[in-house]
């Protein structure tokens, strides 16, 4: 493996944590069961959130309208099981704070809403295409959620040439893309070929790490015939990140402050491209999703096909519930997730895993001074000097951080992974980008 | 010797001709009086009379001929000052002072989560709305006590942010850079006030915090021209902060404090000795 | 004309006006907190050090030899720099209100620089003929601005070291600005004499 590793595709900078994928790499996708309540937040998404569009009391059925999109960078929210609508009303959220939720009371039969119909993508024009796309609600399913009709309506003067399917999966612990790029390998073609359609590229890559070569062979030997390259790629995180993944596979460098449609490539992450596919070809908009739940502080590591608005306590229940009090439980993968306070908030749509961690795995080490050894300039994938700018964040001097060019920091947490003095420094970056959108919108 | 003089005085007065012919040739008009008001200013360039320094204050009040703010931090001495400079009555400003309107140190107050990220009030409020339980206390990471450019406040080792009542100008630099509102201008006559933001009901103040303000009246009834509540919340009527003192005792939480009997736990501030540097 | 070089190589490496002469150490500590403030000090003390060069030089061999009264040196180059400056700054604040307000503040500071001074009576001390005069200026001007845009460097760097307190602000400026100036005698012997 280290022989072929050496020739295989990748960007500078990254690191290699220890992965754990072993721990549920092997599991099959298990349906989660039904809660006895979903809470289904209204933001789940970068973008204005939705807005409400059911009342307490309102029986609703599965796949229902429960919540409309507001603008363009937004999506709608819909009812992820059939039940009666208990509540309309602030419940925590994955963010650390109480926000608008619709709350459903299933009533057990799961039934979907009458008249979801799916449609065949070759009869149906780009804008219709990308109309029912966005009306499923898809967002970007890797975690970042950002909503995938607005990455799909490049404007003209950006002609996109290249597709991108990201099923890198470089966070440590996750396996979901990973489960389902063996499991459902017919659901990502056809969600590329809508995603062709609508586009109308000339190329399309699917990125893999070199760790799932299972992975990599199904679905070489299922895209044979197809206009469909499968690029192997070198196991570094965050091979994963958007940009790092556009340089690694087309050499092409998206441009400081740019977008990866400035270089004419669009990436969509394998999880959105099945997603999609419901959408179009079988009519069903975004209700559930694949998480993996897994680390060191649950019993029984799984893969599971989850709704959204199920509590983290109740997916934590099926896998065999928790070893000792966690200390640390994070949404999303161990790198660029999101620790949570408790258990008790919902899945959302960009919840790709759920790590728990006891105190033994989580060592508190005292922040020291910065010794200058440089290994976070050496892991910064974005190759920008992280102990630099957060030494400017600290002091507030938000120009100095801004010409350090601060902005294109990817916050992937390279640099404070890497810190032997246990620096924040991507938390510190992060304040510093927070400052200057501040400043700049202030003019 | 008389070569000396005269080349010397020769070199000096071409000088002057050419200095004074160039100080008529070359004059930019500068008006005295900015100049002069800006001699009598703290120029700390605290920034609380709202102008970009105190060159900024005293270019405005120079240009504008109206004295349109206050300079906290100057007082009434510096006001009148520039009064005398500029020949026009000065503006009344009620000697203010900065109080941190908390006391759930780290003893008292629980935390939500062990926070690990950057030692910064702003930057802990953006993780899930700070560490601490009660969403309206002091987070004790010291943003306040780094903008303060008089070197009033102080952290205590359990972390809560206490201001010098000495050594406060009451220019409100602390106010602006506190991400939960924590820190209130009040009169500096008065000294005694209600050390709790909490705006929440009294059994969930109760579960956060040992000594909060569980909004339960009895400073209301035991001084009522002196107190007032508002969402579960005391504060002194500052114009009647005299009769606010026999309250302190029957406050069940003890959270009003007279800070003529000392600063909160943990302050090295020693007492104001006298009502001058107390208020 | 190799000799003008070596002037000139020497005033800005070996003889360094601020790190081996010791000379214009208020400014030097004084606007190096950044390397902008510290480059327009630079240009501005490059400036009046060619033009105070220039008229010291005529004043010496034109006034003060001819009616021998060497002795009254210092006071009259005191009294035509500080004019000088005076008069390039009213100049400079009428003319140009940017360059007034980029350099303005430094002019008043270089009025007592004892490095323009310096510069003033080392010329006449080495004799030099008038074209040397200006480039040992020149020479003494971009050294003086290489040591301010250097130790700005530096201090900017400082500022996001974590100092112990006790050393914080001017005391660890001035253990930098030995260690330049032990760094800078590491150019003795680039030129000889």
């Amino acid at each position: 493996m280290s022989v072929a590793m050496k020739n295989l595709k990748t960007f500078p900078g990254g690191l290699h944590p220890p992965d754990n994928k072993q721990w549920s790499a092997d599991k099959p996708i298990e349906d989660c069961p039904m809660p006895d309540e979903l809470v289904i937040p209204l933001a789940q998404h970068i973008g204005a959130p939705a807005e409400a569009c059911v009342e307490a009391g309102e029986l609703v059925k599965k796949g229902q309208l429960v919540g409309t999109a507001k603008g363009f960078v937004s999506v709608p929210i819909h009812a992820s099981t059939s039940g009666e609508v208990v509540a309309v009303e602030p419940r925590p959220h994955p963010m650390g704070k109480a926000l608008p939720a619709v709350v459903i009371k299933p009533d057990g039969e799961d039934a979907w809403l009458p008249g979801l119909q799916g449609g065949d993508p070759a009869s149906l024009s780009p804008v219709e295409l990308r109309d029912r796309i966005r009306d499923a609600g898809i967002v970007g399913m890797g975690g970042a959620t950002f909503p995938a009709h607005v990455k799909l309506s490049p404007p003209e003067d950006k002609p996109i040439d290249t597709l991108i399917l990201n099923g890198v999966e470089c966070e440590p612990y996750l396996t979901a893309d990973h489960r389902l790029m063996l499991e459902r390998p017919e659901a990502i073609l056809g969600g590329i070929a809508i995603l062709q359609k609508i586009l109308g590229v000339k190329r399309t890559c699917i990125g893999i790490e070199a760790n799932k070569p299972d992975a990599i062979e199904q679905l070489t030997a299922a895209t044979s015939d197809l206009p469909i390259e499968v690029v192997p790629l070198q196991v570094k995180y965050p091979q994963g990140a958007e940009k790092q993944l556009i340089l690694a596979i087309t050499g092409r460098e998206v441009p400081s402050g740019g977008l990866p449609m400035d270089v004419g490539v669009v990436v969509q992450n394998v999880g959105t491209c099945t997603a999609i596919d419901d959408a179009v070809r079988r009519g069903l908009p975004l209700v559930e999703r694949i998480a993996t739940i897994t680390g060191p502080g649950v019993v029984e590591p799984k893969n599971l096909r989850i709704r959204v608005g199920t509590s983290l306590q109740y997916l934590v229940d099926q896998c065999g519930g928790l070893k000792g009090e966690p200390a640390k439980i994070i949404m999303g993968g161990p790198m660029m997730g999101m620790a949570q306070l408790s258990l008790d908030v919902p899945a959302t749509r960009g919840t790709s895993g759920l790590l728990l961690f006891t105190s033994e795995n989580v060592p508190v080490r005292p922040e020291g001074p910065c010794l200058r050894c440089g290994r976070c300039v050496r892991a910064c994938p974005a190759r920008i000097l992280p102990t630099t700018i957060a030494a400017y964040a600290r002091l507030d001097l938000t120009d100095e951080a801004e010409a350090y060019h601060a902005m294109d920091c990817i916050e992937c947490g390279c640099c404070t992974y890497s810190c032997p003095a246990a620096l924040p420094l991507v938390q510190a970056i992060r304040g510093a980008k927070g400052a200057i959108l501040a400043k700049r919108r202030k003019g | 010797m008389l070569a000396a003089i005269l080349s010397l005085g020769g070199i000096g007065l071409a000088a002057a001709v050419a200095l004074g012919f160039a100080a008529k040739k070359f004059a930019v008009e500068v008006d005295p009086r900015e100049q002069a008001i800006l001699e009598v200013l703290p120029n700390a360039n605290c920034g609380a009379c709202g102008f970009p320094g105190c060159s900024g204050y005293a270019k405005m009040v120079a240009t504008s001929d109206k004295i349109a703010a206050a300079c906290p931090p100057g007082g009434a001495v510096v006001m009148e000052k520039i009064a005398n400079i500029m020949g026009l009555a000065p503006v009344e400003a009620e000697p203010m002072v900065a109080v941190v309107l908390c006391q759930g140190d780290d003893g008292k107050a629980r935390q939500k989560y062990h926070y690990l990220g950057v030692h910064d009030c702003v930057a802990a409020q953006k993780v899930a709305d700070g560490p601490k339980t009660c969403p309206s206390g002091c987070l004790g990471l010291g943003t306040c006590a780094r903008v303060c450019p008089f070197d009033a406040i102080e952290m205590t080792p359990d972390g809560l942010a206490v201001i010098s009542r000495a050594r406060c100008t009451g220019c409100g630099k602390c106010v602006s850079s506190c991400p939960r509102s924590v820190i209130g201008m009040k009169p500096l006559d008065a000294t005694v006030h209600v050390l709790c933001n909490s705006h929440d009901k009294g059994g969930l103040v109760r579960k956060y915090c040992d000594i909060g303000c569980i909004g339960c009246m009895i400073c209301k009834k035991t001084a009522p021209t002196a107190y007032e509540i508002e969402n579960f919340l005391a504060s002194v009527v500052y114009e009647n902060h005299g009769d606010a003192e026999v309250a302190i005792e029957k406050c069940p939480t003890k959270c009003i404090r007279n800070f003529m009997d000392g600063y909160p736990e943990g302050s090295s501030f020693s007492a104001p000795t006298c009502m001058r540097e107390a208020g | 004309m190799v000799d003008l070089v070596l002037i000139l190589i020497s005033a800005i490496f070996v003889n360094n006006f601020v790190l081996a002469r010791f000379l214009g150490i208020c400014p030097f500590l004084g606007v190096s907190k950044k390397v902008e403030t510290a480059l327009g000090m630079g240009m501005a003390v490059t400036f009046v050090m060619t033009v105070a060069a220039v008229v010291t030089w005529f004043i010496q061999y034109f006034i003060l030899i001819p009616f021998n009264i060497e002795y009254l040196q210092t006071i009259a180059f005191i009294l035509v720099i500080a004019s000088l400056v005076q008069l390039v700054e009213m100049v400079v604040q009428k003319v140009s209100p940017v360059l007034y307000q980029a350099l303005g503040i430094f002019l008043p500071l270089i009025t007592t620089n004892c490095a323009v001074l310096g510069l003033a009576v080392l010329n006449i001390q080495k004799d030099y003929t008038f074209l040397e005069s200006v480039v040992f200026a020149l020479g003494a001007a971009g050294g003086f601005t290489l040591a301010m845009v250097l130790f700005a460097g530096l201090r900017e760097r400082l500022d996001l070291c974590p100092v112990p307190k006790s050393f914080r602000g001017t005391a660890i400026a001035l253990v930098t600005a030995g260690l330049l100036s032990l760094a800078f005698m590491g150019f003795a012997g680039l030129v000889k004499g």
